[in-house]
């Protein structure tokens, strides 16, 4: 990034190469759909690109770069009207007893009924995560999705440590009741 | 603690988050606790769910996102490759430039042998135009008498002079050109 600070088009040709998946990623996970996570990527780049005279190595450049992507996506949501408050925040003890009745299936359960019922439920799980409110879906997002820390993902959101570690778990704790109605119905 | 004050700590727990001290009451509790158990595997698997939402990127990807930086004004512009080539081209174009002028210098030269039209005009020393004076011209007359063979032939101080060769005779066939034999 301070090659390309200084003029390097080169630089911000390697940058783009190391980190343009994730930056698509996370722009799906957070938008939900395709289109518009390639748009909201496309934002993030030229962002990026602007913020380049500005850029000050005083944090690593993933956690300076999501921050960028994280808040392209916000305006991206809201510039397409997504009500992202829709959604409330459950309250404690939603499903009976802190148990879902949700099956899911562990990182080490493969065979082919499994693999078929997984992208059943990865759809679901997309549009599950899609309804959780921004400020969860992108701490959820950030922390599992991309492997930040829950030190970094407070740097990115520009939140405290402990209320990452309530948004992530309220997001877990909506994901699996979403999943859940989904299984009951 | 109770199941509803500690399952924030297990998704915490979960994450790799959780202080010692933490970890040491969620291993405590889950050691006991069956449903906070099943809870815990149920975070474990909704957090991996994520990375299952993958997308993808589509091949045109990067030629639209440089093409709108571009459009904006965002890149700096492509280095060209020829200042450098040139650079580099310097070195040789000067050598060849160097030897152009030496061959020239060169044929220059020659073309001035070339034109030299007669003894008399070899013998004036180069870069002076002085007229000859008489002495000179006895001088080189004299020269001149000397460079033709025709005229030591004709000379008859060499009457009488012996050429003395390894096998030659009197009958040879080619006696050595310009020089009499006395036999």
């Amino acid at each position: 990034m301070l090659l390309f600070r200084e003029g390097s088009r080169e630089a911000f040709e390697e940058l783009f190469s190391r980190h343009h998946r994730a930056v698509v990623r996370f722009a799906w996970r957070m938008t939900g759909d395709p289109s518009a996570a390639e748009e909201a990527a496309q934002e993030i780049f030229l962002r990026i690109a602007r913020a380049a005279p500005t850029y000050l190595p005083t944090a690593k450049f993933t956690t300076w770069m999501y921050t960028v992507a994280r808040r392209a996506t916000l305006n991206y949501l809201r510039d397409t009207k997504e009500d992202w408050e829709k959604v409330p925040i459950l309250s404690d003890g939603e499903g009976e007893n802190g148990v879902y009745p949700v099956q899911l299936p562990g990182p080490g359960e493969r065979n082919p009924e499994q693999v078929v019922w997984e992208a059943q439920l990865t759809e679901r799980f997309r549009t599950a995560l899609g309804e959780l409110p921004e400020g969860h879906r992108a701490a959820f997002v950030l922390n599992r999705g991309d492997g930040l820390s829950y030190e970094e993902v407070a740097q990115v959101l520009g939140i405290t440590v402990q209320a990452v570690k309530t948004r992530i778990f309220r997001a877990r704790e909506m994901l699996l009741s979403r999943l859940s109605e989904d299984v009951s119905a | 603690m109770g199941c509803r004050d500690i399952r924030e700590t297990i998704s915490a727990w979960v994450d790799g988050e959780a202080s010692p001290e933490e970890a040491a009451l969620v291993r405590e509790h889950l050691a006991s606790c069956e449903r906070c158990g099943l809870l815990e595997r149920q975070m474990r698997a909704v957090g991996a769910g994520v990375r299952q939402v993958r997308g993808s990127v589509p091949d045109r990807f990067r030629e639209e996102v440089f093409a709108l930086l571009e459009s904006e004004g965002a890149l700096p512009p492509r280095k060209m490759v020829f200042p450098a080539a040139w650079r580099w081209a310097a070195v040789p174009l000067a050598a060849t430039a160097a030897l152009g002028f030496f061959l020239l210098t060169l044929g220059d030269g020659i073309r001035e042998r070339a034109t030299l039209p007669t003894t008399t005009a070899r013998m004036e020393s180069p870069g002076t135009s002085a007229p000859l004076t008489t002495e000179d011209r006895e001088m080189i007359a004299l020269l001149d008498f000397l460079e033709d063979p025709a005229d030591l032939d004709a000379n008859d101080d060499t009457e009488g002079m012996e050429l003395l060769v390894p096998g030659d005779s009197a009958d040879s066939p080619n006696p050595a050109r310009g020089i009499r034999s006395g036999a």
